[in-house]
């Protein structure tokens, strides 16, 4: 009869004690640089050396990327959403990302910081956000690989436009990507719960491993507003 | 009994899997030595290294696994040996071994030293007994000796090897340093991946109307539907293109 | 899961909603069911500001404790056309609702949840609740599912005689109009339907509360 008294919490009580147990990883540690087309190779060779995934073969990736904005009420700042798709495996859950401001801090700091809240969704979740008031911003590809070391992703890959005229065909224009560079773009990321800062130093140390070859660095994403 | 030897196969499948992937980098990497040895640089040749540790780590983590049954309990018996070519022999060894005969096996199968190298160890191990502990201490001390100057030597050069790295520091560059804000701004800010240019804008493809077509961007044309009328705006619309951009990183509310 | 159906018991005139559910209960209980812990169904609604533009969006945020992992949302568009755009996500999205709230404000009063017992009878899932709307008695829902059928034109006579055995004569004869009215009846049954008819019976209650 002790099931019968036992009440079931509501989700929201349940994530208010996560969110007060500080379990929830809401908060990105990342590193960022790339790498020329031509050394990449390279570069893949020293991380099958040095990441946990070397019994298996190169992990790759295809996803399609798109940004949406909303904004609220008084020109505050707008909420920016991502939804990302896989396009070599059709089915899987789409991913929906929120990402806050990047923080740079002082040079203490080992690692550039954002908020971020990562959600699996249905398929529907584009006409959601559509009917919900967002408007694309932008949209990409992104191809290239991936690797794991401990707590610590690290993605080497290329940045893809996509061609408008060609987005009414089935294959939806992905198959004639056009690269935006020459490099490859590498980040080195960790999903944590806040305050778990040690990690950002352990990013760092790897970063060094990956010298000369690739420069991991805080990028200080207000410059890029105002750089050429 | 069954399910030991279905585990038994398969730690051994998998054994030999990973036995295979080392072969093939120290393979590699030896062709590399041979033949690339001009061009191979040191980062190279240890991301190499690193591989096949990497690969003699997870090696060593099936045979020490729990479920992995002691190898060394098992015995491995010769039944024939014959001085005929055994093609089948070959096949399996990719023809590093082609018979299967008296003067290979005792080598193949070997789980001791052989005789005359046994005899000569015992010989070393009866003479490092008889040395007294004075002696033994006056040689221990004459290597460190020797190994510290080594040393000492190594460090030196280590020391020139890194101030001549750092004095020619981007000969061979790997990454740009324009390219890495690019790429960032693009996939944060969607900076030159925003399609702010109406359609007619677009390179190739038929206009979209015989007299609105891209002309409508640009400044008045002449007659439309010319060829110099379609000149006209394929020079124009880059202009456009980068005063839209501009327009909407202006407007960006990254402050 | 399997094809479900819910159900909604009116109050007899002389009786208050817990003396309705301990009726249900023993009527239940004596055809064998065996009692398997409680349920909870809930639904929060959002609407947008003045700040969009256009007539107010809706989305409702439900949650069953059957599938404690997920989030369903349900956003109401005026269109045009109007449509219903329903999402599954992820139980982080109440946290990117959080974020939005200066967007899509939360209607605190119009909190319901749908809240009981769940009863295990051979292949059936009974669920029997009170339904409360920021804690005021609203009614009383029953939920039934027949775990072996994933289309609800295979199960449903066999349901409705099931549910008419316990229920009598609320149980109509035609299946619910949920099932009719999205055409639903032949298709794959999912979560989605579960909820899609929580939010169908909530809406008729805050209808009868007039809001």
């Amino acid at each position: 009869m002790a099931m019968a008294q036992q009440t079931v919490n509501t989700a929201i009580d349940s994530l208010t004690a996560a969110l007060k147990s500080n379990i929830i990883p809401n908060q990105e540690y990342f590193l960022q640089g790339s790498i020329l087309d031509s050394s990449v190779e390279v570069l893949l060779h020293r991380l099958r050396g040095l990441c946990d995934n070397v019994d298996t073969n190169l992990e790759t990736f295809h996803d399609h990327e798109m940004c949406f904005s909303i904004r609220g009420p008084n020109n505050t700042q707008p909420l920016q959403l991502r939804v990302r798709r896989s396009l070599d495996h059709n089915g899987m859950p789409m991913q929906l990302r929120y990402i806050g401001q990047p923080e740079i801090g002082d040079k203490s700091r080992p690692t550039v910081l954002r908020n971020s809240i990562d959600i699996g969704t249905s398929n529907t979740v584009v006409e959601f956000l559509t009917e919900l008031g967002c408007r694309k911003d932008f949209e990409y590809s992104a191809k290239g690989y991936m690797f794991r070391k401990g707590r610590m992703k690290i993605t080497v890959f290329k940045v893809f436009k996509i061609d408008e005229t060609r987005k009414m065909m089935s294959s939806g224009g992905f198959d004639a990507l056009s690269p935006l560079t020459h490099s490859y773009l590498v980040e080195l990321s960790v999903l944590a719960p806040s305050g778990q800062d040690a990690i950002a130093d352990d990013m760092r140390c790897f970063a060094e491993q990956l010298r000369p070859l690739v420069q991991l660095e805080k990028i200080d994403y207000k410059r890029l507003v105002h750089g050429p | 009994m069954q399910r030991e030897e279905k585990q038994q196969d398969a730690v051994l499948e998998a054994v030999i899997s990973r036995v295979n992937d080392l072969k093939t980098s120290i393979g590699a990497m030896i062709f590399k030595v041979e033949n690339e040895y001009e061009t191979l640089n040191w980062p190279n040749f240890l991301d190499n290294f690193a591989l096949i540790s990497g690969q003699l780590t997870s090696l060593t983590k099936i045979l020490s696994n729990e479920k992995a049954p002691a190898l060394r309990n098992f015995t491995v018996l010769p039944l024939m040996l014959k001085p005929d070519l055994d093609e089948n022999l070959a096949r399996v060894t990719e023809g590093r071994l082609t018979t299967f005969s008296h003067d290979i096996v005792p080598d193949y199968l070997r789980t001791k030293p052989e005789p005359d190298a046994e005899l000569k160890m015992m010989q070393l191990e009866h003479k490092a007994n008889c040395v007294t502990y004075e002696t033994a201490q006056k040689q221990v001390a004459a290597m460190n000796k020797v190994v510290g100057h080594v040393w000492d030597l190594v460090n030196k050069a280590r020391e020139e090897w890194e101030s001549e790295a750092g004095s020619r520091s981007g000969a061979a560059q790997t990454f740009s340093l324009t390219d890495t804000p690019l790429l960032v701004a693009a996939i944060s800010m969607g900076k030159g991946l925003k399609h702010t240019v109406a359609p007619g804008a677009m390179m190739g493809g038929p206009p979209p109307g015989p007299q609105r077509g891209p002309g409508a961007l640009g400044p008045p044309q002449g007659p439309p539907g010319g060829i110099p009328g379609q000149m006209g705006p394929m020079g124009k619309a880059p202009s456009a293109i980068k005063t839209n951009i501009k327009a909407a990183g202006q407007m960006h509310p990254y402050r | 899961m399997g094809v479900t159906i819910l159900l909604s018991y009116p109050v007899p005139e002389n009786k208050t909603g817990p003396q309705t559910v301990d009726l249900l209960i023993k009527r239940i209980g004596a055809l064998g069911a065996v009692q398997s812990g409680q349920f909870l169904v809930d639904c929060e609604t959002f609407s947008s500001g003045p700040t969009m533009g256009g007539p107010p969006r809706t989305v409702h945020v439900l949650h069953n404790s059957e599938q404690p992992a997920a989030v369903f949302a349900l956003l109401e568009s005026p269109g045009p056309p109007p449509k219903t755009v329903p999402l599954v996500a992820d139980g982080l999205f109440d946290l990117l609702m959080l974020k939005m709230s200066s967007i899509y404000a939360s209607k605190k009063q119009t909190r319901m949840e749908a809240r009981g017992t769940r009863f295990e009878i051979a292949d059936f899932l009974v669920k029997i609740g009170t339904v409360t709307m920021s804690s005021n008695f609203k009614g009383v829902l029953v939920e039934v599912e027949y775990r072996p059928c994933f289309i609800a034109g295979n199960c449903w006579e066999l349901m409705r005689e099931f549910m008419q055995s316990f229920l009598g004569s609320v149980v109509q004869n035609t299946p619910p109009p949920y099932f009719q009215v999205h055409n639903r009846l032949n298709d794959v049954y999912q979560p989605l339907d579960t909820i899609q008819q929580y939010l169908d019976h909530f809406a008729s209650y805050r209808k009868v509360a007039g809001l």
